[in-house]
């Protein structure tokens, strides 16, 4: 609304008021002055600027005391007429200047700041802010020239006052904002950029006010926190800008060495100037360092981030610009920004990490001596109190402690070898990482963690995907540390030590510390570990690239003497478990004496714990070293490559020995490293790296069966060659298989389980391979034949003629049994049983070669026979197992099978009828397998050597069990009991056994279905029954009603004979529950029975 | 005590056969990785990476018959193979080729490995037995033409000669054949007059392998009986008795005396093989690891004394790799 856009039209409406207001000064008319002046357009306002300032500037002359009011509506409608017009006269800036400095200034008398009031203090100094930035550039110079040092320093006084002792936190803002445009260094754009002599200049005159504005300033920023953020972040930046003009080196740099004199009217002045000679700028820095220490501490941890932030540029600004002058200063202020790095804020972070980042690419390090001395200084003061602090500090304190070293080590950069080659240096960081990463070996856990895996082998593969996931990443406890950060700066810290560091001198200077004490061997493994991803780049994060990466070469011999030393028998083989089958053999190692050269070095082997007794301690420790050092080989192996394929042939087969071990961890870990090896390789799976490496595996095995002591761990390797394998494998794992067989016949005695747990994979492996040919087929054919059998029952409707044929049937079926018939003659054959009988063409089929698998399975078998009678029942139990699965394979070859079974029979036989109800158990499973393949063969084998003996301590054990209390149920007795009878019932079946054997076992069961009995053997009897059920459906019905009948039969035609059964009508008995509950079974098992069912149709 | 003897420090599976011989070429600088050749029953001749431990080639020349004789011819692009299909067979490898670019029909039915002898370069002296019963034939290479035939005096009743041994005192003097026959004499033949020089009966049994020490002018054959036969040259080129070795179990089928002549190895048929001091014949190690009888040893010729390897192949289809004595 410029009403008046000439300055004559605005000189007409101005001259009226301000004539007034140089009359009389009231706040009226200032009032009115400033709404005038509203309708003036700028430019007229800037012709009339110095017409219109006169009447206002009068005002605040005038002498005597003002209104307080008064002097602020004329300060406020001055800083309004500049606001929109620029000061083109040195004179009036000065004067202008000086005006409203005194406005605030205190009554000569006192040296306390008058007491004025807030507004009056705010619109002074936001009037003085309008002035300097109505200003034009070589005006406001005038302003800083030594003439006018008195002036600015009265000012800058005032400010600083206001600054610090204001309660009011915008006065304290606006103080410190009019401080920064006063010493020329405002944020915002549009001001003239001084040349570098004007600079200069101004540093000069700004050098002395330098202690007070820092002193101050410094009061500031460590003052009360209640003062809020945003006065302690302008505080800062003042002070970095101010600290950074005078103190910059480019200017210090031109200082003349004497100081200039000045003319002699001005000498008063001079003194007041500073002359910034080395000698000044030497101790003004110590000063500022101390200042600068006290805010340093104060600031980084202060709760507000953007006072954190601000401290991030104090550093960046005061590093860029005088590097040389506050070196002293550094080491404080680098270790404020290295600690920021993992401030909780994000912004601060990513500016820190980008002023790390500007300061690594700057090369401000790499150039600059000094400063990388202090660097190397703060890391020797930090690496000798890093063990106090780990053992004393929080987690959160430990992981700024942490990053504060990695971040010296990131800054040092390539200049890290000067801190490596230092001796002391070197000892000290390392000695510091060996303590800090010291583990926690208290966990029994992990030395109990077994894994049974041959229980329960080849079990689903979603258990070894998760085994293998689980395996890359162990978490480790420490001694020291809970916290997963730490661990990873731990990680980082020795990484990045890697990609700088001189290779050669590090690995050497862990590997040296990994052999000297059994105290530092794990952590210098695992620092070993980072140190090579380190040197490869692998998963480090720095902040500037190394110059000269090391070639693969390089690499690659470094890491086969790290894997030579890690795959020595001494760190390779510990103790792990006191497992006895283990023990025994372990100290044998020592014995066995590496003799591959024998005009060679044989290395000394000396077990780290020979004696005898081995704490659980020392054992998690060498589970924990054995984990690092598998780690070691996946990440050795990420390193190379495909390159790590040729380090195979020495490298896999220790792996795969671990995955064997029985110590869960250790195993889990070496499934971790073979899906490592495979991703580094380009193996598609562990299956294709053990498929394609299996002749290096297989020459291992053989070579290690050689020698007793490594046996286990080769049995061990075979076993999980096999477990990830498939068939494609078989012939080279013949070769060996062969080799194994051949040694366990040398040593029967001491070796066996081992062994027997590798023929346990092997024969699990073959079956699995090969048995579903077999397995499946037979199987197919049960069940049709059971199919075949439950449909022609369901079909069956019955009609009385059918019934009367199957009468007649019957009939005659018995007399043929009993031998009645006079055309007996041609049964006599039966009589021999079917092995003795000589096949017609058993010959020929003799001579065609068995499948290689089945020769195998064969020469198992062969061996199993010999052990089956072992002293030891675990051996038996597993033997059992073997067989089974022995058989199993061997199906479709019946020719080769029967003879092997008639040899098993009499050791299996003892098993059956003598020995631990295990073992029964087990035994009775083997035989139910071989019944599936030559029931014939067994049937009457079983039934005359086994079956009476079953029964007869069947029934003679029956009083005892009956009468037994509920201990009973922990006897042996018990067990055996049990054991029959569970295996009886589906024996029963797959052998198909005759009438009479059938019913001598329901004989014997039937005394167990007793109510006196204990409830696992009643349950075990039903068992029994049930399978008869399914053999022999209508003698068990009548034997159960035999015992107890529930129902009346009515015959269907008066001229039958009623029927009588022996069970009907009696009264309740100990049987009765049990047999009740069979009969509803079989009722249900026949939903619709021959003829029982048309029977039962008619009762009501 | 002794220190037990040592395991193989690799054993080569894969042949699919019995293997019948074996030759090194390690002789080569850097990048080329060190070649193990190895012949086998079934036909094959395999070329073994030693630094994988691989098969690198498979050669398929004998069509299927048993090769029982590999010999590189200076470096290991140029081979030379035996087999019982009557043929001599030159391979050129070079470049990755598998070519046969000559061959030899013998028209000989025994299992006399052929011998050679470098006599300037490229040329070479090939001594083979020969189509008549008795006889050896001595052709130069690669031209094929044929230098003599070495026939014994009529009634000298030698049988098949079995192994045969071409040598020279230096590079300048005459070649000579040492040819052990199936009577158990060994024969020193001069190639240029064509006669024999001398005959030493050493063995009951025929000669089945012999080894010669030029510079100590002494040699070694070994037969199916339990004796080793050392046998010297003296000044008037006459071979005598110099000392026999009993042995456990009878039965050698190679013998190899390593180059730098400090020690031998024998292949033994009761599946051992055996290393003897050359000096006094003192027996130094049994190296059991085979299953089947030893059919060949074999030295490496690495330019580094620490990585020289001796190689055994057996009947068992297995190759085994030793390091032995490598540092004295």
């Amino acid at each position: 609304m410029a009403v008046f856009d000439t300055p004559q039209e605005a000189f007409g409406a101005l001259r009226p008021v301000c004539v007034q207001l140089t009359r009389a000064q009231t706040m009226e008319n200032v009032a009115r002055l400033q709404a005038h002046l509203a309708a003036v357009s700028t430019s007229a306002l800037q012709e009339l600027q110095e017409y219109v300032l006169f009447p206002l500037r009068f005002a605040l002359k005038v002498p005597g005391p003002k209104q307080e009011r008064l002097v602020q509506s004329v300060v406020r409608c001055i800083s309004s007429v500049l606001a929109v017009t620029c000061v083109k006269k040195r004179e009036l800036l000065q004067e202008l200047f000086s005006e409203l400095c005194t406005c605030l200034s205190p009554p000569s008398s006192s040296s306390k700041p008058a007491a004025r009031s807030e507004e009056l203090k705010l619109a002074v100094i936001q009037a003085l802010h309008t002035l300097m930035h109505s200003t034009y550039g070589d005006v406001i110079l005038s302003l800083y020239q030594p003439s006018t040092l008195p002036l600015l320093g009265f000012a800058v006084s005032l400010l600083l006052g206001l600054a610090e002792q204001e309660k009011a936190k915008q006065i304290k803002i606006s103080a410190l904002k009019c401080l920064q445009v006063l010493v020329l260094q405002c944020d915002c754009q549009g001001h003239r950029h001084l040349d570098e002599d004007e600079a200069q200049q101004c540093g000069d005159l700004f050098a002395s006010f330098l202690p007070g504005i820092s002193i101050t300033l410094s009061r500031v920023i460590t003052g009360d926190i209640k003062q809020g953020h945003k006065p302690t972040v302008s505080a800062i930046r003042l002070f970095y800008l101010i600290v950074g003009l005078v103190m910059a080196d480019t200017q210090l740099a031109r200082i003349p060495k004497n100081k200039e004199k000045l003319p002699v009217e001005q000498s008063r002045i001079s003194e007041l100037m500073v002359h910034r000679g080395p000698d000044w700028s030497k101790s003004t820095a110590e000063k500022l360092s101390l200042l600068l220490h006290k805010m340093v501490e104060f600031s980084s941890v202060h709760p507000h981030w953007k006072v954190r932030l601000e401290l991030v540029e104090l550093v960046h600004h005061l590093l860029r610009n005088c590097s040389q002058s506050l070196v002293g200063s550094f080491s404080h202020l680098l270790k404020a920004l290295v600690g920021l790095v993992n401030d909780e804020n994000s912004e601060v972070q990513s500016r820190c990490n980008e002023v790390l980042q500007g300061i690594a690419e700057q090369r401000v390090v790499t150039q600059n001596r000094a400063l990388a001395d202090v660097l190397s200084e703060n890391l020797h003061s930090l690496a000798t109190a890093l063990p106090r602090l780990m053992n004393s500090q929080d987690d959160t304190g430990k992981v700024s402690t942490l990053s504060l070293l990695l971040g010296y080590l990131k800054l040092l950069g390539p200049k890290i070898n000067i801190v490596l080659n230092s001796i002391s240096h070197l000892h000290r960081l390392s000695k510091a990482l060996m303590q800090v990463l010291e583990l926690d070996v208290t966990d029994v856990k992990i030395v109990e963690d077994r894994r049974w895996g041959c229980e329960s082998t080849c079990g689903p593969s979603g258990s070894l995907q998760h085994a293998m996931l689980k395996g890359r990443c162990q978490k480790k406890y420490f001694r020291f540390f809970t916290e997963e950060k730490v661990f990873q700066l731990l990680q980082q810290v020795c990484r990045v030590l890697g990609y700088y560091g001189n290779l050669y001198l590090l690995v050497d200077h862990f590997m040296g510390l990994y052999s000297e004490s059994g105290m530092y061997r794990k952590q210098a493994a695992m620092a070993l570990n980072e140190l090579i991803a380190g040197a490869a780049g692998l998963g480090v994060d720095v902040l500037q690239e190394r110059e000269v990466s090391p070639n693969m070469d390089d690499l690659k011999g470094s890491i086969m003497s790290i894997l030579d030393e890690y795959t020595d028998q001494a760190n390779w083989y510990l103790i792990t478990s006191i497992d006895t089958e283990e023990i025994i053999h372990e100290p044998s190692v020592q014995h066995s004496g590496l003799s591959a050269h024998p005009g060679g070095t044989c290395s000394s082997v000396l077990l780290p714990s020979a004696e005898p007794h081995v704490t659980t301690h020392i054992m998690n420790s060498n589970i924990w070293q054995i984990c690092i050092q598998l780690e070691g080989v996946g990440c050795f192996a990420a390193v190379l490559g495909k390159e790590f394929r040729l380090l195979l042939l020495s490298a896999l087969y220790p792996v795969l020995e671990k995955a064997g071990d029985k110590t869960l961890l250790i195993s889990e870990t070496a499934l971790g490293t073979l899906v490592d090896i495979c991703e580094a390789c380009g193996y598609d799976s562990v299956q294709c790296l053990i498929n394609e490496n299996s002749d290096y595996l297989v020459n291992g095995i053989s070579l290690n069966l050689r020698q007793l002591a490594h046996q286990p761990h080769a049995s061990q390797v075979l076993d999980m060659m096999l477990r990830h394998s498939d068939a494609s494998l078989l012939p080279l794992v013949e070769d060996v298989i062969q080799d194994v067989l051949s040694t366990l016949d040398q040593s029967y005695n001491n070796q066996t389980s081992t062994f027997l747990r590798v023929l346990h994979s092997v024969m699990t492996a073959l079956v699995q391979w090969f048995g579903s040919s077999c397995g499946e087929e037979h199987q197919q054919r049960q069940t049709a034949e059971w199919r075949s059998r439950t449909l022609s029952q369901g079909q069956q409707v019955v009609t009385r003629q059918e019934v009367e044929q199957f009468f007649l049937d019957y009939v005659r079926q018995k007399q043929i049994a009993e031998g009645n018939l006079p055309d007996t003659g041609n049964e006599e054959a039966d009589e021999i049983p079917p092995l003795a009988k000589p096949e017609p063409n058993s010959d020929t089929e003799g001579e065609t070669p068995l499948p290689s698998h089945a020769q195998l399975a064969k020469d198992v078998m062969e061996r199993c026979i010999h052990l089956l009678s072992d002293g030891n029942l675990r051996v038996r139990l597993k033997v059992l197992d073997v067989l089974e699965l022995c058989v199993t394979v061997l199906h479709p070859h019946g020719n080769h099978l029967l003879p092997m079974a008639h040899r098993v029979w009499p050791a299996l036989v003892t098993r059956l009828i003598s020995d631990d109800p295990l073992a029964v158990l087990r035994a009775f499973k083997v035989l139910c397998t071989l019944a599936q393949k030559c029931g014939d063969f067994l049937r009457q084998r079983f039934s005359k050597d086994v079956l009476p003996k079953l029964t007869s301590s069947l029934l003679s054990q029956a009083p005892a069990s009956a009468r037994a209390g509920p201990v009973y149920s922990h006897t042996l007795a018990f067990k055996l009991q049990l054991a029959v009878l569970e295996g009886l019932g589906s024996l029963c079946e797959k052998l198909d056994m005759g009438e009479n054997d059938l019913n001598k076992v329901a004989d014997a069961c039937l005394i167990y279905l007793s109510a006196k009995q204990p409830t696992k053997l009643q349950e075990a009897a039903q068992s029994v029954f049930l399978h008869l059920m399914h053999v022999d459906p209508d003698s068990t019905w009548l034997l159960l009603n035999e015992v107890c009948c529930p129902h009346q039969y009515e015959p269907p035609h008066i001229s039958l004979r009623p029927v009588k059964l022996s069970g009907m009508g009696r009264q309740r008995n100990e049987f009765t529950d049990n047999v009740l509950l069979l009969l509803e079974r079989l009722k249900q098992q026949e939903s619709a029975p021959p003829w029982a069912g048309a029977q039962e149709a008619s009762p009501p | 005590m002794a220190l037990p003897p040592p395991d193989p420090q690799f054993v080569l599976r894969g042949t699919g056969a019995a293997v019948h011989t074996l030759h090194f070429s390690c002789g080569n600088q850097e990048p080329d990785v060190p070649i193990l050749f190895s012949g086998s029953e079934n036909g094959f001749i395999h070329v073994w990476n030693l630094k994988t431990h691989r098969v690198d080639k498979t050669l398929d020349g004998h069509g299927g018959s048993s090769v029982y004789c590999v010999e590189t011819m200076g470096g290991k692009n140029r081979l030379l193979s035996q087999g019982r299909d009557q043929r001599i067979c030159l391979w050129d490898l070079a470049e990755g080729r598998t070519s046969v670019t000559n061959s030899v029909f013998t028209e000989n039915v025994g299992f006399c490995r052929c011998a050679l002898l470098k006599v300037a370069q490229g040329r070479w002296l090939m001594a083979m037995a020969a189509k008549a019963p008795e006889e050896v034939q001595v052709l130069e290479l690669p031209s094929k033409t044929s230098v003599c035939t070495l026939k014994p005096e009529v009634g000298a009743k030698l049988g098949m000669p079995m192994c045969l041994k071409l040598w020279q005192h230096n590079c300048d003097s005459q070649p000579l054949l040492l040819a052990g026959y199936e009577d158990g004499s060994v024969v020193l033949w001069n190639l240029s007059m064509g006669k024999a020089l001398s005959q030493l009966a050493c063995h009951q049994e025929p000669v089945m392998s012999l080894d010669f020490d030029s510079e100590k002018e002494k040699g070694i054959s070994g037969s199916s009986e339990k004796v080793l036969s050392i046998w010297s040259l003296n000044e008037q080129q006459n071979l005598q008795v110099y000392k026999t070795q009993k042995l456990v179990n009878a039965g050698i089928s190679d013998i190899t005396i390593r180059p730098d002549k400090k020690i031998l190895a024998t292949a033994g048929w009761d599946h051992r093989i055996r290393i003897f001091g050359w000096k006094k014949l003192k027996p130094l190690a049994v190296l059991d690891y085979h299953t089947a009888t030893v059919h060949c040893v074999s030295f490496s010729d690495h330019r580094n004394p620490c990585e020289r390897l001796l190689a055994a192949g057996s009947k068992d289809h297995r190759i085994s790799i030793w390091s032995i004595y490598t540092q004295t």
